[in-house]
């Protein structure tokens, strides 16, 4: 049971408001230099067939009810993953006025990967370390 | 084409006394500022005068007890600037989309962050602000303060859409976005669908607006680098050299040779990854897997080079006022030009595809016609102008960094749809790679940057930059403070976005995607 | 009255249930394979050695997922159209002789060809409902699509089967499959030809892969459907992607007769008809990588305007190369 969503982490990306920069760079995990379908890893199109979500970006105000209704929509069990400085905790844009933050303002965060755009390699990185936390017993965030 | 010269000379004569004042901005370009009522007319004498010309944006500034409002035209060489004030408050002025339909977006975002009613616009709704929004509350008027905007974190609701009740009953409204697998970024296009064909669009931008224009007020100019860098992370490092050039020019500050050609670099090394990005995005768009793979594989090189350059794959923080931060060592040149022949041979693989593929091209031809007449009417810039006929292009019209030193081929295709739109970009790729040898092979010697004040004498520029997606336009206005008193930010897609919902409409839902890609969006650029 | 053994266990195990899933698992796993290479990539390697477990683990991490059914669905169908779909794919290969002889001796009959193609297309419209039944608009899109491709290729389908079954006078699967001394891919490969792009667009893959257009619509039809249903909607797709594919080999390529050389024929046959699966399978996925996708009103107009008239002139064709051949 455990060791089938150890080895098949379906993603869906989505971003709440980022410049892009982080964006591409998980686009890139798919490409052939980096591939992360060797470890089973999917981007889904629809939030319900996804386990992890990989938000990029600070929060705005029109995205935070979709953020919610997206993160609510996926079935559990269901990680969040916030990637960049801007989904951690506003990065540059802290303060301003169509903006709430990080993403842990809206909805529970399990893993932070800093990084202005963070490398696809410490992506990786981040994605492994959940996995490795679910395997030592992590249960899926509170809403 | 008109010179400028003979524009003014126009304008004077036939509004002779409407003419408030006229004073230059910085050489070459102009300002006259125009009685309220007259607006219209001078920018309708400019339109006339040369008929490639475009309004490229309209900028809004508080100046305390009137807004002033600026409509920069942009003409074959250079910009003309038509001012007119508007009290404060009773903001109201008459609006200029029936000469101009590609003014709607810009007169609606004035409105929206100023507050200035445009009478006789088509379509007065919010922009770039949530629905939510409090009414009288304009963020850019100066009084407005951030801290002064209450944050309604627990308030956040679904945003009010509008209700398309349509005429008939088989309409059936489709939205999509703001998350969907099409677009990397959040936006929500309401589609009217009658079947399969598309009947009308209505887009909603601003789910990525982060207000950068007010903060930017509040930072240093050298700390409003990295704020504008961080508009859009795929054409990063355009914003910063275009916020750089306009910043030098106030300063009367001009930038060491060598730093001219390693920002020419770093510019086109930008572009050619943006154009990869998207070529093979559109291969994702139209279900051409391998064409995506295949391309962002090849695209790596060019982040490899990038990395060597500047030490970050995506957001280069290269550029600053007065050069760039750092040099490029000797001893990465030769590896720098052996990767780009490297690339320089994938490229005519791919020429070949686009070329003869017959399922890509029954996806790409004829969809999403744009004619030259549509492309001058909407405003659009970029290759998305240039893929319909329109033979315009910042690094020739007005040369910045070190393009009038270096020779380049501007790209133009007639067809005018998807696929020339494609064309256009694949073949910039393959001068871009051609501009960075020349520029390696002939890079000056010398200092690569020089020191500038940290306070900007008082003072207003324009900078226009080719970034990869058409014509940035910057204006800064700074009061003799460390802190600019304005940014004013018009990106290449806040322009283009007209022409989706042009191109849209009476053709097939599935082309939708398809057309919309081959018009590159980046709405991180169009909300700011 | 005591339980036939043989029965249970070829029905259960193999050639039946077990096996199946089994095989189109390991059909999966090829195709994503071949897919990874194509693109210049590697695909699953991780899980299990060289990555033949991923769609096992992808199943089994499915069926533990929450179940969610959207307020506005159409229950029983939403429920049960997945379920329903998979079992008749999975039924039909009753029909098809896996290892010599049918699933449960003497189940085939002259006929079952028809009945065969008459299941898929009642599997595939099942399909259909699912998407129908979840009221999303971007499912409702999805499955108006399978319908519309459903009644582009089906006729064509029809059509290019008979031709083997006339040249074999019988519309017995097993006859078919037996009466082939030369592979009827050899004597009528325009059939065969058109069999494979028929084929194409039955299994919704590219060229004409609109019903699962992910940057259009979403997900299609599977757009609503999480955990359980889910896994049983992906299986039943791979199902049929596997039975289309043994389709093509038992009427096109000999089914499971090829020489044997020692020991159980059983064996031997079996082997045989996993090659030849295979090879239709690495040549379905290669298609399907060096082609885009075509809007729905194009592929409507290489059904209907291509494949269809081509495909009654290979059925006259081969009835004059088969009249010639046997004179009647």
């Amino acid at each position: 049971m455990k060791w089938a969503r150890l080895k098949s982490p379906w993603v869906l990306h989505f971003n709440s408001g980022a410049c892009n920069a982080c964006d591409i760079e998980v686009v890139a995990l798919l490409t052939p230099r980096y591939d992360v379908e060797r470890f089973g890893i999917l981007l889904e199109p629809s939030p319900r067939h996804a386990d992890i979500l990989l938000t990029t970006g600070v929060v705005t105000r029109q995205c935070a009810d979709r953020l919610k209704r997206i993160y609510e929509q996926m079935p559990e069990p269901k990680f969040v993953i916030a990637i960049g400085a801007c989904a951690c905790s506003g990065g540059v844009f802290e303060g301003n006025y169509n903006v709430i933050g990080g993403v842990d303002k809206v909805i529970p965060v399990d893993v932070y990967i800093p990084g202005c755009p963070p490398k696809p390699e410490a992506i990786i990185d981040g994605v492994v370390k959940l996995l490795k936390s679910i395997e030592g017993g992590k249960q899926s965030g509170k809403r | 084409m008109a010179s400028a010269d003979k524009i003014l000379k126009a304008l004077s004569d036939s509004l002779g006394k409407r003419i408030i004042q006229t004073r230059t901005l910085q050489p070459g370009k102009s300002y006259i500022q125009v009685q309220t009522g007259a607006h219209k007319d001078a920018v309708r004498i400019v339109l006339q005068e040369d008929n490639e010309a475009g309004v490229s944006a309209i900028t809004g500034v508080d100046l305390g007890e009137t807004i002033e409002l600026m409509y920069h035209i942009r003409t074959c060489d250079t910009i003309i600037t038509i001012g007119a004030e508007v009290p404060k408050k009773d903001a109201k002025i008459e609006s200029i989309t029936d000469i101009f339909p590609g003014a709607n977006f810009h007169e609606r975002e004035v409105s929206d962050l100023f507050g200035v009613t445009f009478e006789g616009h088509p379509n007065p709704k919010r922009l770039i602000l949530p629905e939510d929004w409090p009414e009288n509350v304009f963020p850019l008027r100066k009084e407005v303060s951030v801290a002064n905007i209450p944050s309604k974190i627990g308030n956040f609701g679904v945003s009010k859409d509008e209700k398309h009740v349509s005429s008939e009953e088989r309409l059936v409204n489709i939205v999509l976005g703001p998350q969907h697998p099409a677009l990397i970024e959040p936006e929500k296009f309401s589609l009217r669908v009658d079947g399969e064909i598309v009947r009308g669009v209505e887009p909603r931008i601003g789910y990525v607006h982060r207000g950068i224009e007010k903060a930017a007020e509040s930072r240093t100019y050298l700390q409003d680098i990295y704020l504008v860098e961080r508009i859009c992370g795929i054409c990063n490092a355009c914003h910063a050299a275009c916020f750089c050039q306009t910043v030098e020019a106030i300063m009367g500050v001009s930038v060491p040779p060598r730093a001219r050609y390693l920002r020419t670099i770093i510019l086109e090394l930008n572009r050619i990854h943006s154009h990869m990005l998207l070529l093979g995005h559109a291969g994702l768009e139209i279900g051409y897997e391998t064409l995506f793979h295949y391309m962002w594989r090849d695209r790596e090189l060019i982040m490899d080079i990038m990395e060597a350059l500047t030490g970050n794959r995506v957001i280069a923080s290269f550029i600053t006022i007065g050069g760039v931060r750092r040099d490029l060592k000797e001893e990465d040149v030769p590896k720098i030009k052996a990767e780009l022949t490297k690339l320089k041979e994938r490229l005519s693989f791919y020429k070949n595809l686009f070329e003869s593929d017959s399922t890509l091209k029954m996806r790409t031809r004829n969809v999403g016609v744009l004619s030259k007449q549509d492309a001058l009417k909407l405003g659009v810039v970029g290759p998305v102008a240039r893929g319909s006929g329109v033979n315009m292009d910042v690094r020739r019209d007005e040369p910045y960094a070190a393009y009038n030193e270096i020779p380049f081929n501007v790209i133009t295709y007639d067809e005018g749809d998807s696929w020339a739109r494609l064309m256009v970009r694949l073949d910039e790729v393959g001068e871009s790679v051609n501009i960075i040898q020349y520029a390696l092979d002939h890079l000056p010697t010398g200092p690569y940057r020089v020191r500038v004040p940290r306070t900007v004498p008082t003072g207003e520029a324009i900078g226009r930059v080719e970034a990869p997606r058409g014509e940035l336009f910057y204006y800064v206005k700074s009061n003799g403070t460390a802190y600019p008193e304005r940014v004013k930010v018009r990106t290449p897609t806040f322009a283009n976005i007209l022409s989706f919902v042009h191109i849209a409409e009476g053709g097939n839902v599935a082309d939708v995607p398809a057309s919309f890609v081959s018009l590159d969006p980046c709405f991180s650029c169009t909300d700011r | 009255m005591s339980l036939d053994l043989n029965f249970v266990f070829r029905v259960l195990v193999f050639p039946g249930f077990a096996f199946i899933l089994l095989f189109t698992m390991f059909c999966d796993w090829v195709e994503r394979k071949i897919e990874a290479r194509m693109q210049n990539r590697m695909g699953p390697i991780y899980t299990g050695p060289v990555g033949v477990l991923q769609p096992l683990a992808d199943f089994i991490k499915l069926l533990t997922k929450e179940d969610i059914v959207p307020f506005n669905a159409k229950n029983f169908v939403f429920r049960f159209a997945p379920i329903v779909s998979l079992s008749i794919f999975v039924f039909s290969f009753a029909f098809l002789p896996i290892d010599g002889a049918s699933v449960v001796s003497g189940s085939n009959f002259e006929g079952d060809l028809i009945l065969v193609l008459t299941l898929v297309s009642i599997a595939n419209f099942l399909l259909f409902l699912s998407g129908w039944s979840s009221t999303n608009p971007y499912s409702a899109i999805g499955a108006t699509r399978v319908l519309t491709q459903l009644l582009g290729y089906d006729i064509p389908l029809f059509i290019l089967a008979l031709a083997p079954a006339f040249l074999a006078g019988s519309l017995n699967i097993a006859a078919i499959a037996n009466k082939q001394y030369v592979p009827f891919a050899f004597l009528i490969p325009w059939t065969f030809a058109l069999f494979i792009i028929n084929l194409q667009a039955e299994l919704e893959k590219d060229p004409f892969d609109v019903p699962h257009a992910e940057t259009e619509i979403v997900a299609g039809y599977e757009t609503e459907y999480t955990g359980r249903r889910l896994a049983f909607l992906k299986l039943a797709k791979d199902v049929q992607m596997v039975l289309g594919a043994a389709i093509a080999v038992e009427l096109f390529l000999g089914g499971p007769y090829g020489p044997i050389f020692y020991g159980l024929s059983a064996v031997w046959y079996t082997l045989w008809f996993v090659l030849k699966l295979l090879i239709v399978v690495v040549v379905t996925e290669y298609l399907t990588c060096i082609f885009a996708r075509l809007r729905i009103d194009q592929v409507l107009v290489v059904n209907w305007k291509l494949l269809l008239p081509l495909a009654l002139l290979s059925l006259a064709v081969t009835v004059g190369v088969g009249l010639w051949l046997n004179p009647l």
